[in-house]
Protein backbone atom coordinates (compact mmCIF):
# COMPACT_ATOMS: atom_id res chain seq x y z
CA UNK A 1 0.00 0.00 0.00
CA UNK A 2 1.14 3.48 -0.75
CA UNK A 3 0.38 4.50 2.80
CA UNK A 4 3.03 2.09 4.03
CA UNK A 5 5.53 3.48 1.55
CA UNK A 6 5.69 6.83 3.34
CA UNK A 7 7.17 5.21 6.42
CA UNK A 8 9.96 3.47 4.63
CA UNK A 9 10.77 5.74 1.71
CA UNK A 10 13.96 6.96 3.34
CA UNK A 11 15.25 3.41 3.12
CA UNK A 12 15.25 3.57 -0.67
CA UNK A 13 18.58 4.68 -2.12
CA UNK A 14 16.73 6.35 -5.00
CA UNK A 15 14.89 8.67 -2.61
CA UNK A 16 18.07 9.42 -0.71
CA UNK A 17 19.93 10.28 -3.92
CA UNK A 18 17.08 12.42 -5.14
CA UNK A 19 17.07 14.52 -2.01
CA UNK A 20 20.69 15.46 -2.65
CA UNK A 21 19.88 17.44 -5.81
CA UNK A 22 17.60 20.43 -6.08
CA UNK A 23 14.43 19.78 -8.14
CA UNK A 24 14.18 21.64 -11.43
CA UNK A 25 11.30 24.10 -11.99
CA UNK A 26 9.70 21.53 -14.29
CA UNK A 27 9.83 18.86 -11.58
CA UNK A 28 8.29 21.32 -9.14
CA UNK A 29 5.56 22.13 -11.63
CA UNK A 30 4.72 18.46 -12.08
CA UNK A 31 4.68 17.87 -8.33
CA UNK A 32 2.44 20.90 -7.91
CA UNK A 33 0.01 19.51 -10.50
CA UNK A 34 0.20 16.15 -8.75
CA UNK A 35 -0.85 17.78 -5.49
CA UNK A 36 -3.72 19.61 -7.16
CA UNK A 37 -5.06 16.71 -9.15
CA UNK A 38 -4.13 13.61 -7.15
CA UNK A 39 -7.50 13.27 -5.41
CA UNK A 40 -9.75 13.74 -8.45
CA UNK A 41 -7.57 11.53 -10.65
CA UNK A 42 -7.37 8.80 -8.01
CA UNK A 43 -11.13 8.88 -7.55
CA UNK A 44 -11.55 8.56 -11.30
CA UNK A 45 -9.09 5.67 -11.45
CA UNK A 46 -10.83 3.88 -8.58
CA UNK A 47 -14.12 4.16 -10.43
CA UNK A 48 -12.63 1.62 -12.86
CA UNK A 49 -12.56 -0.77 -9.90
CA UNK A 50 -8.84 -1.23 -9.93
CA UNK A 51 -7.11 -1.67 -6.59
CA UNK A 52 -5.80 1.32 -4.62
CA UNK A 53 -2.12 0.27 -5.02
CA UNK A 54 -2.65 -0.17 -8.77
CA UNK A 55 -4.36 3.21 -8.98
CA UNK A 56 -1.46 4.82 -7.15
CA UNK A 57 1.01 3.21 -9.53
CA UNK A 58 -0.99 4.34 -12.55
CA UNK A 59 -1.01 7.83 -11.09
CA UNK A 60 2.77 7.80 -10.79
CA UNK A 61 3.12 6.71 -14.41
CA UNK A 62 0.70 9.41 -15.53
CA UNK A 63 2.73 12.16 -13.90
CA UNK A 64 6.01 10.73 -15.16
CA UNK A 65 4.45 10.77 -18.63
CA UNK A 66 3.43 14.38 -18.01
CA UNK A 67 7.00 15.22 -17.10
CA UNK A 68 8.30 13.67 -20.34
CA UNK A 69 5.53 15.40 -22.28
CA UNK A 70 6.46 18.82 -20.91
CA UNK A 71 10.17 18.25 -21.15
CA UNK A 72 9.82 17.55 -24.85
CA UNK A 73 8.14 20.93 -25.26
CA UNK A 74 4.77 19.48 -26.22
CA UNK A 75 1.55 21.53 -25.95
CA UNK A 76 0.55 22.83 -22.54
CA UNK A 77 -3.03 23.63 -23.48
CA UNK A 78 -5.52 22.05 -21.09
CA UNK A 79 -3.09 19.96 -19.09
CA UNK A 80 -5.88 18.78 -16.82
CA UNK A 81 -7.68 17.25 -19.80
CA UNK A 82 -4.43 15.70 -21.00
CA UNK A 83 -3.78 14.16 -17.58
CA UNK A 84 -7.29 12.73 -17.34
CA UNK A 85 -7.00 11.30 -20.85
CA UNK A 86 -3.72 9.56 -20.08
CA UNK A 87 -5.13 8.35 -16.76
CA UNK A 88 -8.21 6.99 -18.51
CA UNK A 89 -6.18 5.04 -21.06
CA UNK A 90 -3.77 3.79 -18.39
CA UNK A 91 -6.65 2.65 -16.18
CA UNK A 92 -8.10 0.61 -19.03
CA UNK A 93 -4.74 -1.08 -19.61
CA UNK A 94 -4.23 -1.67 -15.90
CA UNK A 95 -7.65 -3.23 -15.56
CA UNK A 96 -6.94 -5.55 -18.44
CA UNK A 97 -3.82 -6.72 -16.63
CA UNK A 98 -5.55 -7.22 -13.33
CA UNK A 99 -9.04 -8.31 -14.23
CA UNK A 100 -9.45 -10.26 -11.06
CA UNK A 101 -9.61 -7.08 -9.00
CA UNK A 102 -12.83 -6.10 -10.70
CA UNK A 103 -14.66 -8.80 -8.80
CA UNK A 104 -12.97 -8.06 -5.52
CA UNK A 105 -13.66 -4.36 -5.38
CA UNK A 106 -17.15 -3.33 -6.20
CA UNK A 107 -19.86 -0.82 -5.48
CA UNK A 108 -22.18 -3.79 -5.12
CA UNK A 109 -24.16 -4.01 -1.89
CA UNK A 110 -22.41 -5.79 0.91
CA UNK A 111 -19.02 -5.76 -0.76
CA UNK A 112 -17.91 -2.22 -0.21
CA UNK A 113 -19.28 1.24 0.18
CA UNK A 114 -21.91 2.82 2.29
CA UNK A 115 -23.78 -0.38 2.95
CA UNK A 116 -20.74 -2.15 4.30
CA UNK A 117 -19.65 0.79 6.42
CA UNK A 118 -19.30 -0.59 9.93
CA UNK A 119 -19.49 2.82 11.57
CA UNK A 120 -22.09 5.00 9.87
CA UNK A 121 -22.63 8.60 10.83
CA UNK A 122 -25.15 8.46 13.70
CA UNK A 123 -26.92 11.54 12.39
CA UNK A 124 -27.59 9.86 9.10
CA UNK A 125 -31.12 8.64 8.86
CA UNK A 126 -32.03 5.30 7.45
CA UNK A 127 -33.87 7.01 4.62
CA UNK A 128 -30.81 8.99 3.59
CA UNK A 129 -28.62 5.92 3.64
CA UNK A 130 -31.12 3.96 1.63
CA UNK A 131 -31.15 6.72 -0.97
CA UNK A 132 -27.37 6.66 -1.12
CA UNK A 133 -27.43 2.92 -1.55
CA UNK A 134 -29.81 3.28 -4.46
CA UNK A 135 -27.63 5.93 -6.09
CA UNK A 136 -24.54 3.74 -5.84
CA UNK A 137 -26.48 0.75 -7.10
CA UNK A 138 -27.61 2.72 -10.15
CA UNK A 139 -24.09 3.97 -10.78
CA UNK A 140 -22.79 0.42 -10.61
CA UNK A 141 -25.11 -0.86 -13.33
CA UNK A 142 -24.66 2.03 -15.77
CA UNK A 143 -22.74 1.26 -18.98
CA UNK A 144 -19.07 2.02 -18.57
CA UNK A 145 -19.08 5.04 -20.85
CA UNK A 146 -21.94 6.54 -18.87
CA UNK A 147 -20.07 5.91 -15.62
CA UNK A 148 -17.00 7.60 -17.06
CA UNK A 149 -19.01 10.64 -18.20
CA UNK A 150 -20.59 10.98 -14.76
CA UNK A 151 -17.29 10.55 -12.94
CA UNK A 152 -15.48 13.05 -15.12
CA UNK A 153 -18.31 15.55 -14.74
CA UNK A 154 -18.26 14.98 -10.99
CA UNK A 155 -14.57 15.85 -11.08
CA UNK A 156 -15.42 19.17 -12.70
CA UNK A 157 -14.58 18.55 -16.35
CA UNK A 158 -16.59 20.44 -18.96
CA UNK A 159 -18.41 18.55 -21.70
CA UNK A 160 -15.72 19.34 -24.25
CA UNK A 161 -13.01 18.02 -21.94
CA UNK A 162 -14.99 14.86 -21.24
CA UNK A 163 -15.44 14.35 -24.98
CA UNK A 164 -11.68 14.67 -25.46
CA UNK A 165 -10.83 12.27 -22.63
CA UNK A 166 -13.23 9.61 -23.88
CA UNK A 167 -12.81 10.26 -27.61
CA UNK A 168 -16.52 10.77 -28.19
CA UNK A 169 -18.62 13.67 -29.44
CA UNK A 170 -20.09 16.46 -27.36
CA UNK A 171 -23.52 15.18 -28.25
CA UNK A 172 -22.69 11.76 -26.83
CA UNK A 173 -21.50 13.33 -23.59
CA UNK A 174 -24.71 15.33 -23.23
CA UNK A 175 -26.88 12.34 -24.10
CA UNK A 176 -25.01 10.09 -21.69
CA UNK A 177 -25.34 12.54 -18.79
CA UNK A 178 -29.00 13.11 -19.56
CA UNK A 179 -29.67 9.38 -19.52
CA UNK A 180 -27.67 8.73 -16.36
CA UNK A 181 -29.13 11.64 -14.42
CA UNK A 182 -32.63 10.52 -15.36
CA UNK A 183 -31.85 7.11 -13.88
CA UNK A 184 -30.32 8.59 -10.76
CA UNK A 185 -33.31 10.89 -10.29
CA UNK A 186 -35.70 7.96 -10.62
CA UNK A 187 -33.66 6.04 -8.06
CA UNK A 188 -33.92 8.94 -5.62
CA UNK A 189 -37.64 9.23 -6.05
CA UNK A 190 -38.41 5.56 -5.32
CA UNK B 1 -39.29 30.34 -29.64
CA UNK B 2 -40.55 29.26 -26.22
CA UNK B 3 -44.08 29.96 -25.17
CA UNK B 4 -45.29 29.88 -21.59
CA UNK B 5 -47.11 26.61 -22.25
CA UNK B 6 -44.06 24.69 -23.41
CA UNK B 7 -41.93 23.31 -20.60
CA UNK B 8 -38.19 22.90 -20.78
CA UNK B 9 -36.85 19.55 -21.89
CA UNK B 10 -34.61 17.46 -19.63
CA UNK B 11 -31.88 18.12 -22.17
CA UNK B 12 -32.17 21.89 -21.68
CA UNK B 13 -32.38 21.56 -17.91
CA UNK B 14 -29.21 19.49 -17.69
CA UNK B 15 -27.28 21.73 -20.07
CA UNK B 16 -28.47 24.75 -18.07
CA UNK B 17 -27.46 23.13 -14.78
CA UNK B 18 -24.03 22.41 -16.22
CA UNK B 19 -23.57 25.83 -17.81
CA UNK B 20 -23.29 24.29 -21.26
CA UNK B 21 -26.06 26.18 -23.06
CA UNK B 22 -25.18 28.67 -25.80
CA UNK B 23 -25.62 32.24 -24.52
CA UNK B 24 -28.87 33.00 -26.27
CA UNK B 25 -30.50 29.74 -25.29
CA UNK B 26 -29.30 30.23 -21.75
CA UNK B 27 -31.12 33.55 -21.60
CA UNK B 28 -34.32 31.91 -22.84
CA UNK B 29 -34.06 29.07 -20.34
CA UNK B 30 -33.35 31.47 -17.47
CA UNK B 31 -36.33 33.59 -18.44
CA UNK B 32 -38.54 30.51 -18.57
CA UNK B 33 -37.38 29.30 -15.17
CA UNK B 34 -38.24 32.66 -13.66
CA UNK B 35 -41.85 32.27 -14.69
CA UNK B 36 -42.45 28.53 -14.58
CA UNK B 37 -42.73 26.93 -11.15
CA UNK B 38 -43.02 23.44 -12.59
CA UNK B 39 -39.73 23.68 -14.45
CA UNK B 40 -38.07 25.33 -11.48
CA UNK B 41 -39.14 22.39 -9.31
CA UNK B 42 -37.68 20.00 -11.90
CA UNK B 43 -34.45 21.97 -11.96
CA UNK B 44 -34.20 21.84 -8.16
CA UNK B 45 -34.85 18.11 -8.22
CA UNK B 46 -32.09 17.68 -10.79
CA UNK B 47 -29.68 19.80 -8.76
CA UNK B 48 -30.54 17.77 -5.69
CA UNK B 49 -29.79 14.51 -7.50
CA UNK B 50 -26.46 15.87 -8.69
CA UNK B 51 -25.58 17.06 -5.19
CA UNK B 52 -26.51 13.74 -3.60
CA UNK B 53 -24.66 11.76 -6.25
CA UNK B 54 -21.45 13.77 -5.91
CA UNK B 55 -21.61 13.62 -2.14
CA UNK B 56 -22.11 9.87 -1.92
CA UNK B 57 -19.62 9.11 -4.68
CA UNK B 58 -16.87 11.26 -3.26
CA UNK B 59 -17.38 10.02 0.26
CA UNK B 60 -17.28 6.44 -0.94
CA UNK B 61 -14.07 6.98 -2.90
CA UNK B 62 -12.33 9.44 -0.57
CA UNK B 63 -12.32 6.97 2.29
CA UNK B 64 -10.11 4.69 0.22
CA UNK B 65 -7.50 7.31 -0.59
CA UNK B 66 -4.20 6.88 1.23
CA UNK B 67 -2.21 9.81 2.56
CA UNK B 68 -0.48 11.80 -0.17
CA UNK B 69 2.91 12.19 1.52
CA UNK B 70 4.36 8.82 0.49
CA UNK B 71 3.22 8.92 -3.13
CA UNK B 72 4.41 12.53 -3.44
CA UNK B 73 7.88 11.64 -2.15
CA UNK B 74 8.02 8.67 -4.47
CA UNK B 75 7.04 10.85 -7.43
CA UNK B 76 9.73 13.38 -6.53
CA UNK B 77 12.29 10.59 -6.51
CA UNK B 78 11.13 9.21 -9.83
CA UNK B 79 11.08 12.66 -11.40
CA UNK B 80 14.59 13.27 -10.19
CA UNK B 81 15.69 10.01 -11.75
CA UNK B 82 13.87 10.84 -14.99
CA UNK B 83 15.39 14.33 -15.04
CA UNK B 84 18.87 12.87 -14.69
CA UNK B 85 18.34 10.65 -17.74
CA UNK B 86 18.88 12.22 -21.20
CA UNK B 87 15.65 13.45 -22.76
CA UNK B 88 16.06 11.16 -25.76
CA UNK B 89 17.57 8.33 -23.76
CA UNK B 90 14.36 6.50 -23.16
CA UNK B 91 14.94 2.76 -22.97
CA UNK B 92 12.29 0.11 -23.25
CA UNK B 93 14.51 -2.24 -21.31
CA UNK B 94 13.62 -0.30 -18.15
CA UNK B 95 10.10 -1.55 -18.52
CA UNK B 96 11.04 -5.17 -19.11
CA UNK B 97 11.21 -4.98 -22.88
CA UNK B 98 14.37 -5.94 -24.75
CA UNK B 99 16.29 -2.95 -26.12
CA UNK B 100 16.19 -3.32 -29.90
CA UNK B 101 18.04 -0.12 -30.71
CA UNK B 102 21.56 -1.42 -30.70
CA UNK B 103 21.78 -4.98 -31.99
CA UNK B 104 25.40 -5.92 -31.57
CA UNK B 105 25.40 -9.25 -33.34
CA UNK B 106 24.22 -10.50 -36.71
CA UNK B 107 21.72 -12.64 -34.82
CA UNK B 108 20.43 -9.50 -33.21
CA UNK B 109 20.04 -7.80 -36.59
CA UNK B 110 18.34 -10.90 -37.98
CA UNK B 111 15.93 -10.96 -35.04
CA UNK B 112 15.24 -7.27 -35.55
CA UNK B 113 14.51 -7.78 -39.24
CA UNK B 114 12.25 -10.72 -38.43
CA UNK B 115 10.46 -8.61 -35.85
CA UNK B 116 9.98 -5.81 -38.35
CA UNK B 117 8.63 -8.28 -40.90
CA UNK B 118 6.13 -9.69 -38.40
CA UNK B 119 5.11 -6.16 -37.44
CA UNK B 120 4.43 -5.29 -41.08
CA UNK B 121 2.36 -8.45 -41.56
CA UNK B 122 0.39 -7.76 -38.39
CA UNK B 123 -0.22 -4.18 -39.50
CA UNK B 124 -1.51 -5.36 -42.87
CA UNK B 125 -3.74 -7.92 -41.16
CA UNK B 126 -4.95 -5.24 -38.76
CA UNK B 127 -5.82 -2.89 -41.61
CA UNK B 128 -7.55 -5.71 -43.44
CA UNK B 129 -9.52 -6.68 -40.36
CA UNK B 130 -10.53 -3.08 -39.76
CA UNK B 131 -11.70 -2.76 -43.34
CA UNK B 132 -13.73 -5.93 -43.07
CA UNK B 133 -15.18 -5.52 -39.59
CA UNK B 134 -15.56 -1.83 -39.10
CA UNK B 135 -16.51 1.24 -41.05
CA UNK B 136 -13.81 3.71 -41.80
CA UNK B 137 -14.01 7.32 -40.84
CA UNK B 138 -16.11 8.12 -43.91
CA UNK B 139 -19.64 6.85 -44.58
CA UNK B 140 -20.61 4.87 -47.66
CA UNK B 141 -22.08 7.31 -50.14
CA UNK B 142 -24.60 4.73 -51.34
CA UNK B 143 -26.03 4.35 -47.83
CA UNK B 144 -25.36 7.78 -46.35
CA UNK B 145 -25.32 10.43 -49.05
CA UNK B 146 -26.40 13.09 -46.55
CA UNK B 147 -29.86 14.60 -46.41
CA UNK B 148 -31.00 18.11 -45.57
CA UNK B 149 -34.23 19.76 -44.53
CA UNK B 150 -35.33 23.24 -45.53
CA UNK B 151 -33.58 25.66 -43.22
CA UNK B 152 -32.91 29.39 -43.41
CA UNK B 153 -29.61 31.07 -42.74
CA UNK B 154 -31.32 32.91 -39.90
CA UNK B 155 -32.22 29.59 -38.26
CA UNK B 156 -28.70 28.24 -38.68
CA UNK B 157 -27.23 31.34 -37.15
CA UNK B 158 -29.79 31.70 -34.38
CA UNK B 159 -27.04 30.95 -31.90
CA UNK B 160 -23.56 32.31 -31.92
CA UNK B 161 -21.93 28.91 -31.68
CA UNK B 162 -22.70 25.67 -33.44
CA UNK B 163 -25.23 23.50 -31.67
CA UNK B 164 -23.14 20.33 -31.93
CA UNK B 165 -24.89 18.91 -28.90
CA UNK B 166 -27.87 17.17 -30.40
CA UNK B 167 -30.39 14.74 -29.11
CA UNK B 168 -29.41 11.12 -28.83
CA UNK B 169 -30.40 9.08 -31.84
CA UNK B 170 -33.22 6.63 -30.99
CA UNK B 171 -32.16 3.05 -30.44
CA UNK B 172 -34.33 1.66 -33.22
CA UNK B 173 -32.75 4.08 -35.68
CA UNK B 174 -29.26 3.13 -34.46
CA UNK B 175 -30.09 -0.52 -35.04
CA UNK B 176 -31.32 0.26 -38.54
CA UNK B 177 -28.06 2.08 -39.30
CA UNK B 178 -25.94 -0.81 -38.01
CA UNK B 179 -28.06 -3.28 -39.99
CA UNK B 180 -27.68 -1.22 -43.17
CA UNK B 181 -23.92 -1.30 -42.74
CA UNK B 182 -23.96 -5.02 -41.97
CA UNK B 183 -22.53 -4.55 -38.48
CA UNK B 184 -23.72 -7.30 -36.20
CA UNK B 185 -23.69 -6.95 -32.40
CA UNK B 186 -21.74 -3.68 -32.29
CA UNK B 187 -19.97 -2.95 -29.03
CA UNK B 188 -21.10 0.29 -27.40
CA UNK B 189 -17.58 1.62 -27.26
CA UNK B 190 -16.77 0.86 -30.91
CA UNK B 191 -19.07 3.17 -32.81
CA UNK B 192 -21.07 6.29 -32.53
CA UNK B 193 -24.04 6.62 -34.85
CA UNK B 194 -23.43 10.13 -36.12
CA UNK B 195 -25.00 12.64 -38.44
CA UNK B 196 -23.17 13.24 -41.69
CA UNK B 197 -24.61 16.73 -42.12
CA UNK B 198 -25.14 18.01 -38.60
CA UNK B 199 -28.70 19.13 -37.77
CA UNK B 200 -27.18 22.49 -36.95
CA UNK B 201 -26.41 22.91 -40.67
CA UNK B 202 -29.77 21.53 -41.77
CA UNK B 203 -29.08 17.79 -41.70
CA UNK B 204 -32.02 15.47 -41.08
CA UNK B 205 -32.40 12.56 -38.68
CA UNK B 206 -33.06 10.27 -41.63
CA UNK B 207 -31.11 7.05 -42.13
CA UNK B 208 -29.68 8.65 -45.26
CA UNK B 209 -27.87 11.13 -43.03
CA UNK B 210 -26.59 8.71 -40.37
CA UNK B 211 -23.69 6.31 -40.25
CA UNK B 212 -21.69 4.28 -37.72
CA UNK B 213 -18.56 6.26 -36.99
CA UNK B 214 -15.77 4.30 -35.23
CA UNK B 215 -14.17 5.81 -32.14
CA UNK B 216 -10.79 4.19 -32.63
CA UNK B 217 -9.66 6.23 -35.59
CA UNK B 218 -7.88 9.53 -35.91
CA UNK B 219 -10.76 11.04 -37.86
CA UNK B 220 -13.43 10.40 -35.26
CA UNK B 221 -16.65 12.09 -34.15
CA UNK B 222 -14.81 14.51 -31.94
CA UNK B 223 -12.72 15.76 -34.85
CA UNK B 224 -15.86 16.10 -36.92
CA UNK B 225 -17.38 18.30 -34.19
CA UNK B 226 -14.57 20.78 -34.80
CA UNK B 227 -15.37 20.88 -38.51
CA UNK B 228 -19.04 21.45 -37.72
CA UNK B 229 -18.19 24.35 -35.45
CA UNK B 230 -15.90 25.82 -38.08
CA UNK B 231 -18.51 25.53 -40.84
CA UNK B 232 -21.08 27.20 -38.59
CA UNK B 233 -18.65 30.02 -37.98
CA UNK B 234 -17.88 30.45 -41.68
CA UNK B 235 -21.50 30.25 -42.79
CA UNK B 236 -22.70 32.70 -40.16
CA UNK B 237 -19.74 34.96 -40.80
CA UNK B 238 -20.80 35.23 -44.45
CA UNK B 239 -17.61 33.58 -45.65
CA UNK B 240 -19.22 30.38 -46.92
CA UNK B 241 -22.68 29.75 -48.28
CA UNK B 242 -24.82 27.12 -46.57
CA UNK B 243 -25.34 24.81 -49.60
CA UNK B 244 -21.56 24.64 -50.11
CA UNK B 245 -21.02 23.78 -46.45
CA UNK B 246 -23.68 21.07 -46.63
CA UNK B 247 -22.24 19.72 -49.88
CA UNK B 248 -18.64 19.66 -48.71
CA UNK B 249 -19.32 17.94 -45.39
CA UNK B 250 -21.54 15.38 -47.11
CA UNK B 251 -19.20 14.52 -49.98
CA UNK B 252 -15.97 14.14 -48.00
CA UNK B 253 -15.94 15.50 -44.48
CA UNK B 254 -12.25 14.77 -44.00
CA UNK B 255 -11.34 16.77 -47.10
CA UNK B 256 -13.65 19.50 -45.81
CA UNK B 257 -11.83 19.42 -42.47
CA UNK B 258 -8.48 19.80 -44.20
CA UNK B 259 -9.85 22.62 -46.29
CA UNK B 260 -11.64 24.62 -43.61
CA UNK B 261 -9.88 23.69 -40.36
CA UNK B 262 -6.46 22.46 -41.37
CA UNK B 263 -4.80 19.10 -41.90
CA UNK B 264 -2.67 18.84 -38.81
CA UNK B 265 -5.11 19.94 -36.15
CA UNK B 266 -6.74 16.64 -35.31
CA UNK B 267 -4.42 15.83 -32.43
Amino acid sequence: MAGDASDSLADFPMVEAASATRPSPLEEEVVSLFEQLRTPILRYLLSFRISVPDAEEVLQEVFLALFRHLRQGKPRANLQGWIFRVAHNSALKCRLRTRRYADRFSYAPGVSGVMADPGPDPEESLVVRQRQQRLLAVLHVLPEQDQCCLSLRAEGLRYREIAEVLGISLGSVAASLEKSLARLTRAEQV
Amino acid sequence: MMSGNVHLSEHDLILAADGELPARRKAEVTAHLETCWACRERMLSLQSTITDFVRVRNRELNRQLPDAAGPRALLRARLSEAAAAPAQGFSLSRFGFPDFRRPTTSIGRLAMAAGAFVAVILTILGIFQTTVNAEGPKPRASLTPGETRPITLQEVCLYEKAEVISRDIPQDMRERVFAAYGIKSPQKDQFEVDYLITPDLGGTESIHNLWPQPYSVRWNAHVKDKLEERLHELVCGGKLDLPTAQHDIAVDWIAAYKKYVGDDKTQ
